[in-house]
């Protein structure tokens, strides 16, 4: 990008200079290096022909191997929630069952990350998309996601946190309607 | 070491955590009533010329000192209750008082600036007659005490007995009073019915019997209540057969003088016992030859004896009370008349001229709602220019005691009535004046009848009136902010009066055993309004109910008092509105029949007030109110409605059910032999009571399902036989519907009194075990199981299973006086048990103490349960005294009542104190402490709002300073 504005510029400080001795002059060769320097800094020694880019152009013809890749990189994706069961297990088992901040906030978190995944399904199925197995891969990226959120209820239910058991009801219990009224006492 | 030990222990003492109120808390949301009873005796003190102190002993055995100005209490000794506590006599010289005490048991003399106790003698057995200061040569020594076999003489000064004599003939002549004239002699005068008199005078010295004579006398059968000393030794009686007085010279003569009332121009009233009063001045001299003699209700005299002769000095006509009263040398007689329907003028007179004194008219108002006046006390006392100046102390038959100042101001009441609480309810306070206003505006007739643009201006107007209010409010605030703080008074009267924002001020509607009631401000404690009800016999049965609350305005609140005369077995009812104390409008019925028991339905008349039941001996039922109304729906409902009967005397319980023609019907009946056992009590729970939770969870987190049986009776019997091996405690829980027995527990070994509670799904009982000496709790709580049988209604009549019992007893380390449980507005509150101890204190027990499912080895579930470990004693933790210091005597009843706050329930404690305060169960959970820093919350909430609010705006300033790079 440098060089052609480099040349145009060069270019055009040589030849309010050369204006009084003659009509225009092209210099092919390096010898005033004092206004160059302060152009390109001396970095490179060679000036590039007009239209030449530096970057290599990419070679866009398609190619075996680069299907390969992109099938690669979508099992990547679906089997990602499988691959943090292991992770989740070891978390699970390290935090106890205990009711207290962390756990409770690891629990939230496992709990949460299936969820979202689950409800971003369709921006996960767009990449998938170029897949041949697109169908296969999102089973596999669903069932791992459903896998993930049934270890967390069941991280849950071992820390006691879901009602399963009548005791969590009592307080939804009313007192039962009276249905005969009854007094008295001690003769007065 | 043991110095070191101690001082680390008194460490460890001061730091712990103490759970009762901090020093700033005292009388803040508590206060007691110390009050003595009705007065028997009272004597001015008169050895300090300017003494404040009236002395009292009265009939609930409280021997105190009041201050004259004040009416407030220098000290009191309570005794014990009963006839072993009896105050027989109270004799007041100089600064000892002298008591006489439980049929003359005991003879104290108590110093009165202090009171304390300067020496105490137990006397010889036999039953108290009289007693007397005896003195000689103008100096008072001895102190005599007549009993029905012996005289005996003591010295004052230490108590010391000088000399002990047995009566002559003691088994035939009943001697009943002992007179000394300070010449060195004691007499004691008996009396044989219809015979004789017989006299007695003793030496001073040695007792020596010096005389012995008897007199005839065969129309005198009581001295005590007819005769008196006058004079020099003048025994003076009247015979009202006979429209006579009898004079009799103890020193020498031998037959009486009989003087008719006629000679003297005097007539007795029709049916009157004429009475004498005579005073003694000074114990070393003689009494007085003047006397009073009463010939009716309203008609005294002021007699003088002179050489045998009796003069009318003056006639008091119509005189209601009259009392001798002397100050120095001075004696003067005080009279009450009457002046019109609501007041009356006393009067001073001089003794020995009978001539009225000057600038001595003193005005005592009667209460309209009081009783009449009884007995007068005078207090005399000689002014700077050597006139006699007075005041006096007045009880009325309501037991109120005044003491009036000349020209009539009053400067204190006691009310002595509120010692001796039957029973008593707190009523919610109505809502304010406005919020009123505003309720009533969208009445269900209101809105019937206008339309909805007049509705419309009546919102507005109504809302313009509680913006008036609001601004009043301020104003107010803003006027009081600058007064001294000293000087803003919160002074409740009845007219200010309105529910808090907690509902915690409440009026307390004390039934007492004289027949006047009560309303007492919760907050203060102070009497709102007082009513005496005339002609309640003494030993009637009062039943307190609350018809409507404050709850349904424009209706005012109602309250009815069942009044049973236990003799004849008749009731009445009195209506009023217990935030007023006025009585209702509303005419209760004629109750001809005798009444057993009274009923209150939660059913409710077109006006809102609760169906009062009245069972009548026949078995048959009358309703109030009764309108055409109220009878409908009973005949709708009657077949649900049952009620039982227990009479304690047959042992016999019964349950019957109502006809829709109002007759009743038996559908059970238990009886309990007397001969075996006898009924001590029946308890249901109260009808107020909630229950949030309907069951426990187990430390697996399952539920065990309580047993609340609305209808469920505790019936606490005792064995006849009170022997020690043989007697026992039973415990009866009974369905009072069907009868079906649920429960049966013995305690064998046991005996009573048995205190019990009963609430929720439990029943807590404490009793005396002889066998180990010493006083246990035990509790029994019931349970459905695992399993609901049925979660919407409950029936008795259909009830297949029986429930779980549990049951545990522990032991108590003291002996107890009552007990209650507290009570919270939706029962979400833990409950503790309020227990009244003989030594003054209450103690908030927590039921979590009290349960049968402690475990005696702790397991893993137990733990998660919280239940503690089973320990068989029950501690008293001196932190669970709610009153600290505030020794409430011989406390008789407590009573709780739900406040608005689900954390907090309000409790009286009443007995010869009066005590009331709050008690927090589960601590005050739903407020904020007293000293929650407000301040810093919300100087730490704006610098935060404001520093969010800075740094935000920072942010976004750098934001663009890094855009623009």
């Amino acid at each position: 990008m440098a060089s052609p504005g480099g040349q145009g510029g060069g270019g055009g400080a040589l030849s309010t200079r050369g204006a009084r001795r003659m009509k225009w002059a092209l210099e092919l060769s390096l010898g005033n290096t004092r206004s160059r320097g302060d152009r390109q800094g001396g970095q490179g020694d060679v000036v590039y022909p007009i239209g030449y880019s530096e970057k290599p152009v990419p070679d866009t013809s398609i190619q075996e191997t680069d299907k390969n890749l992109v099938e690669k990189r979508c099992w990547d994706v679906a089997l990602g929630p499988l691959k943090q069961i292991p992770m989740n297990l070891f978390i699970m088992y390290m935090s106890g069952n205990t009711i207290s901040i962390f756990p409770i906030m690891m629990v939230c978190m496992m709990a949460w990350r299936p969820i979202q995944a689950l409800m971003s399904m369709s921006a996960t199925f767009k990449l998938l998309e170029s897949s041949s197995q697109q169908w296969l891969q999102g089973l596999v990226y669903l069932v791992g996601n459903l896998l993930g959120s049934a270890l967390a209820i069941y991280k849950c239910q071992s820390m006691g946190l879901l009602p399963t058991h009548s005791s969590d009801w009592l307080a939804f219990i009313g007192p039962p309607q009276r249905m005969e009224i009854m007094g008295g006492g001690m003769v007065l | 070491m043991a110095k070191l030990l101690l001082l680390c222990l008194k460490f460890i003492v001061l730091c712990s955590t103490v759970e009762s109120v901090f020093e700033d808390q005292v009388g803040k949301f508590d206060w007691r009533q110390q009050y003595v009873g009705k007065v028997r005796f009272a004597h001015f003190d008169t050895h300090v010329q300017s003494s404040k102190k009236v002395l009292l002993a009265t009939e609930k055995n409280v021997f105190a000192s009041l201050n004259t100005r004040t009416g407030e209490l220098f000290w009191r000794h309570v005794d014990m209750t009963g006839p072993e506590g009896n105050i027989d006599a109270l004799l007041l010289h100089g600064q000892d008082a002298v008591v006489v005490v439980g049929n003359g048991r005991q003879l104290r003399s108590w110093d009165i600036n202090v009171g304390g106790l300067n020496w105490e003698m137990v006397l010889d057995s036999g039953s108290f007659q009289a007693s007397c200061l005896v003195g000689q040569q103008d100096v008072v020594k001895h102190v005599a005490v007549l009993k029905k076999t012996a005289l005996s003489l003591h010295y004052l000064s230490n108590g010391h007995q000088k000399w002990i004599e047995n009566l002559p003939e003691s088994e035939a002549v009943d001697y009943q009073a002992v007179y000394s004239g300070g010449n060195g002699e004691v007499y004691a005068l008996g009396v044989v019915p219809h015979s004789h008199i017989a006299i007695v005078a003793y030496s001073l010295e040695d007792g020596e019997i010096i005389k012995q004579t008897s007199v005839e006398a065969p129309w005198l059968s009581d001295i005590q209540g007819s005769c008196a000393v006058i004079g020099r030794g003048m025994l003076t009686c009247v015979d009202s057969p006979a429209v006579s007085l009898y004079t009799l010279d103890l020193h020498g003569q031998s037959e009486m003088t009989q003087i008719p009332l006629q000679s003297l121009g005097l007539e007795v009233a029709l049916g009157f016992q004429p009475v004498l009063v005579s005073t003694q001045p000074n114990p070393a001299r003689p009494p007085l030859s003047e006397f009073f003699l009463q010939l009716g209700p309203e008609h005294h005299l002021l007699l003088q004896l002179n050489n045998d002769q009796i003069v009318t000095l003056r006639d008091f006509k119509p005189a209601l009370l009259v009392s001798f009263a002397t100050s120095g040398e001075k004696t003067v007689a005080a009279v009450m008349s009457p002046k019109n329907k609501t007041a009356c003028s006393l009067n001073l007179f001089s003794a020995e001229t009978g001539r009225r004194l000057l600038d001595t008219t003193l005005i005592f108002n009667m209460d309209p709602f009081g009783g009449k006046p009884e007995t007068l006390y005078v207090q005399a006392f000689l002014k700077k220019d050597d006139s006699v100046g007075y005041r006096v102390m007045v009880q009325t038959e309501d037991h109120t005691l005044t003491f009036i100042q000349q020209p009539g101001r009053v400067m204190w009441t006691r009310e002595e009535a509120l010692s001796d609480v039957v029973t008593m309810e707190m009523v919610d306070l109505p809502l304010t004046g406005t919020q009123a206003e505003l309720e009533g505006e969208f009445g269900k007739k209101a809105a019937i009848q206008d339309g909805l643009f007049s509705m419309l201006l009546k919102r507005l107007s109504s809302q313009l009136i509680l913006l008036q209010a609001w601004i009043a409010h301020l104003w107010k605030m803003f006027y009081d902010a600058r007064k001294p703080r000293s000087q803003v008074k919160n002074d409740v009267t009845i007219e200010n009066l309105s529910r808090d924002e907690f509902n915690l001020q409440k009026m307390m509607v004390m039934v007492t055993a004289s027949g006047k009631l009560f309303g007492i401000d919760s907050k203060t404690g102070s009497i709102l309004w007082k009513h005496y009800l005339e002609n309640i016999p003494s030993n009637a049965a009062f039943k307190l109910m609350v018809q409507r609350t404050t709850a349904h305005f424009p209706h005012p609140p109602q309250c009815t008092l069942l009044i049973k005369d236990k003799d004849t077995g008749l009731a009445s009812l009195h209506v009023f509105n217990p935030i007023f104390g006025k009585k209702s409008h509303v005419n209760p019925p004629a109750l001809p029949q005798p009444i057993l028991q009274s009923l209150m339905l939660p059913v409710m008349d077109q006006d809102y007030a609760k169906v009062l039941l009245l069972v009548d001996d026949q078995y048959k039922v009358s309703a109030f109110p009764s309108t055409k109304n109220v009878l409908q729906q009973l005949q709708e409902i009657a077949s649900s409605i049952f009620f039982y009967l227990v009479d304690s005397s047959q042992g016999r319980l019964s349950g019957y059910r109502l006809r829709t023609d109002l007759s009743t019907e038996l559908i059970w009946e238990i009886v309990l032999p007397t001969e075996v056992q006898k009924i001590l009590s029946v308890k249901g729970k109260r009808p107020n009571e909630h229950v949030h939770s309907q069951g426990r969870v187990m430390g697996d987190r399952s539920v065990l399902y309580k047993y609340l049986n609305p209808n469920l009776l505790a019936v606490v019997t005792e064995s006849t036989d009170l022997h020690q091996e043989r007697s026992f405690v039973g415990m009866l829980l009974i369905d009072g519907v069907t009868g079906r027995i649920i429960h049966e527990a013995v305690q064998r070994k046991t005996k009573g009194p048995v205190h019990v509670v009963h609430s929720e799904n439990w029943v807590v009982y404490e009793y005396w075990s002889t066998k180990s000496r010493r006083n246990e709790f035990s509790v029994i709580e019931l349970y459905e199981g695992m399993e609901l049988y049925n979660s919407t209604v409950f029936s008795s009549l259909d009830r297949p299973h029986a429930p779980q019992v549990l049951q545990q007893s522990y032991i108590f380390p003291s002996s107890i006086s009552t007990m209650e449980a507290t009570l919270t507005e939706k029962g979400i509150t833990s409950r503790h048990l309020l227990i009244g101890l003989p030594s003054g204190g209450i103690l908030s027990l927590p039921k979590m103490f009290l349960d049968p499912r402690r475990p005696e080895i702790v397991s893993e579930q137990s733990r998660e349960e919280n239940l503690i470990p089973y320990a068989p004693e029950l501690l008293i933790r001196t932190e669970w005294f709610i009153n600290y210091n505030q020794t409430v005597s011989r406390v008789r009843g407590i009573h709780t009542a739900p406040s608005g706050l689900e954390s907090t329930c309000l409790v009286v404690a009443y007995g010869l104190d009066i005590y009331q305060t709050r008690v927090y169960p589960s601590k005050q959970f739903d407020v904020l402490k007293d000293d929650y820093d407000y301040m810093l919350i919300s100087s730490v909430l704006f610098a935060l709002f404001f520093a969010t609010m800075i740094s935000k705006r920072l942010a976004e300033v750098k934001l663009l300073n890094r855009a623009w790079r």
